[in-house]
């Protein structure tokens, strides 16, 4: 029976029923005869007679080999073949010479339709296979097998400009496929499958198989439906195991849905499928259906092992790799660590040594991180006057602890020479000017005590004001006049000069005024004055590790280096006397 | 800290808002570095800045210390009262250009 092409390019998401494909009426005739318990076989007769190709054809095909309905003897009439199959097997015969002559072989450009029916072969012989198992009529399984995916053959006859996909779809397990369905034809070949049977008015049982053999999403349906109608979809499963690309994962599922439906022993659906190649060969005979060349169970099971070993293997070495990198990654942290530690111990030994505080000069160094950028010291020249000096590089961390080293170096050397803190400060601003990246610079308070006279000359570029703190509690700020080291050659440092007298000098780095002394509490100036007025009778050293002890006992992290330096006379038992 | 990017007259704003700390600062430093490499006269509006530390007024000082060398105009604007107390504590009021507005500035005659 011919089948014209009812339409080019029909979008497949709206198809009515006349844009499916018309099976061949005689054809039909006999299904709906068959399906009628009313109809004798002198009926049947006559409806065969009436298309004499079709009768030709379902005799052809009985006695085949592979279906051998006769039992060595030829059926030579539908009478015959009526007494000999039953008239349900009948049907189903001829509802699968319908199904495979209602597209013709060549309508669909592009199309390897050979390839189509190869897949619906394998679904057919894998159902008739698994019917047997699970007690269903065999010749039923094999009909809904070869009928369940017609629907995708009429999406692609329906929009042939799609052809080219086919290749792909066919690798894909049917749960992609589903999905792939949907993307590329806005469809599904149950939904199309399901109108179909309608319309051909196909008997339930099948027309269940055909509609509802897949899920919402391609999954497995429920159990509402017929036990046809889930072999149905573990027989997809069985029949991609030779087309899909991820055989090893599709063989896994298949054995799964098999499992969880019909309960099989393990071995059976790989017993079955070894013997489906041979088979498919044998049903395309049958039914003069053009099949290429088998790939046998041997040759997928060898192909999904490998894929195993593979990914095995790639897991494997994925481990080592990350095990490899991981031990690189602590090897470089440990030496890190070292260099840093080792930096750590040369910084410190350009400070004061904490344990051996001058006599008239004390200071304290908290470091945020490992390295500080804040830095104090103090030295006396040859005629007994003191050079003393706090300084704050910007930022933190290793660059600011390098220019740190090269700050207070350039005070120790050149100091020794240059006795005027203001000069001092000028030539290593230039110095530092001429070598600073990345804006950074170095606030720096600095100062000369004479403890001959008690004369103080002080310089601030940059910091926080220096506190000159009387025991009765008076206090005078020395703001910073200059700016920050490092930023301008020009700049000029004037110097301050007083008596230091019996009072302190208090000189510190912003971490102290900005040190956290409680959650969203800084110490502030005020809070500073108050504190060292609180600690005034402890010595010097202890009133220091008093003042920045408020701010590492904080339950805020340390958020810059903090540093405090003490000028001031000795007293007889080392503590203020008031 | 986050910023957004305006122009002004002759000048690219680069406004930036929240905190200015070591975390953040590399940041503002790219954006103002990123805008005189592109022979851009720029102005870094501080109005809503909360906190500034030394490595924000660093990224500050490189800004001025690059325009300088490059003949651009660079300046700050609209300081908020925490990055002014910050940069007059450390005398930067004096290195660095402060403008109120940009509008009231005379027009750029350099280059």
């Amino acid at each position: 029976m011919d089948t014209a092409r009812i339409t080019s390019g029909k979008s497949v998401n709206s198809i009515k029923p006349a844009d499916l494909p018309a099976p061949p009426q005689a054809a039909i005739q006999i299904v709906h005869a068959c399906s009628d318990d009313s109809t004798d076989s002198k009926k049947l007769a006559r409806l065969a007679a009436s298309d004499m190709v079709i009768t030709a054809e379902v005799l052809r095909v009985a006695n085949s080999p592979f279906f051998g309905y006769g039992y060595g003897k030829k059926i030579q009439s539908i009478p015959r073949a009526v007494t000999v199959m039953g008239q349900r097997t009948l049907r189903n015969l001829v509802l699968c010479i319908a199904v495979r002559d209602a597209i013709k072989q060549d309508s669909i450009p592009g199309f390897d339709i050979n390839a189509y029916w190869e897949d619906s072969l394998r679904r057919a012989v894998c159902a008739r296979l698994l019917g047997r198992d699970v007690r269903l009529d065999h010749d039923e399984c094999f009909t809904a097998g070869l009928l369940q995916d017609f629907g995708l053959l009429v999406m692609f006859f329906l929009q042939p400009d799609k052809a080219a996909m086919w290749p792909e779809m066919r690798r894909k397990n049917p749960m992609s496929r589903y999905q792939m369905e949907k993307r590329v034809f806005g469809n599904t070949h149950d939904k199309v499958g399901r109108m179909l049977a309608k319309e051909w008015g196909l008997p339930a049982e099948l027309g269940d198989a055909i509609s509802n053999h897949h899920g919402a999403d391609g999954d497995a349906p429920d159990e509402t439906h017929t036990r046809l109608c889930r072999l149905a979809y573990c027989v997809d499963w069985m029949a991609a195991v030779f087309t899909a690309d991820d055989k090893s994962e599709t063989l896994t599922r298949c054995r799964d849905a098999i499992t969880r439906t019909f309960g099989l022993a393990p071995g059976v659906v790989e017993k079955h499928l070894d013997n489906v190649p041979s088979l498919v060969e044998e049903a395309a005979t049958a039914l003069g259906l053009g099949v290429g060349n088998q790939l046998k169970f041997a040759d997928v099971m060898q192909e999904a092992n490998l894929k195993l070993a593979s990914e095995n293997l790639s897991y494997q070495e994925l481990t080592r790799q990350l095990e490899v990198t991981l031990e690189e990654r602590d090897r470089l942290a440990a030496e890190l660590n070292r260099e840093i530690a080792l930096a750590q111990e040369i910084q410190k030994s350009l400070l004061p040594h904490p344990d051996t505080p001058g006599q008239y000069i004390t200071g304290i160094n908290l470091p945020a991180r490992e390295l500080s950028g804040d830095f104090y010291d103090f030295f006396t020249l040859p005629d007994g006057r003191m050079y003393f000096n706090l300084g704050d590089v910007s930022g933190k961390g290793i660059n600011a602890a390098l220019l740190m080293a090269k700050t207070s170096s350039l005070f120790r050397c050149l100091g020794k020479t240059v006795h005027s803190p203001g000069k001092l400060l000028q030539q290593i601003n230039r110095e530092l000017c001429e070598t600073t990246t990345r804006g950074m610079f170095v606030a720096v308070t600095a100062g000369l005590y004479d403890p001959a006279n008690g004369t103080v000359r002080l310089v601030n570029a940059g910091n926080p004001p220096a506190l000159l703190i009387g025991r009765n509690g008076t206090h005078k700020a020395y703001k910073a006049e200059s700016p920050p080291l490092g930023i301008d050659t020009d700049t000029a440092f004037p110097e301050y000069e007083f008596n230091l007298s019996d009072d302190g000098l208090y000189l510190f780095s912003d971490g102290i005024t900005e040190g956290f002394i409680a959650k969203d509490e800084t110490l502030g100036i005020t809070g500073l004055l108050t504190l060292i007025l609180e600690v005034g009778a402890r010595p010097a050293q202890q009133r220091l590790a008093a003042i920045v002890d408020r701010i590492r006992r904080s339950p805020e992290p340390l958020r810059d280096d903090t540093t405090i330096l003490l000028v001031e006379k000795p007293h007889d038992n080392g503590a203020r006397t008031d | 800290m986050d910023y957004k990017i305006r122009t002004e007259g002759q000048y690219t704003v680069i406004a930036l808002r929240g905190d200015v700390d070591l975390h953040h600062s590399p940041k503002a430093r790219e954006q103002i570095l990123k805008y005189l490499g592109e022979q851009c006269h720029v102005m870094v509006d501080l109005a809503d800045v909360a906190y500034i530390d030394s490595s924000g007024i660093a990224s500050l000082i490189e800004g001025f210390q690059l325009a300088k060398q490059h003949k651009l105009q660079f300046g700050l604007v609209g300081v908020s009262e925490p990055a002014m107390q910050v940069l007059k504590l450390a005398r930067l009021d004096r290195v660095l250009p402060i403008h109120q507005t940009i509008s009231g500035m005379a027009p750029v005659s350099i280059r």
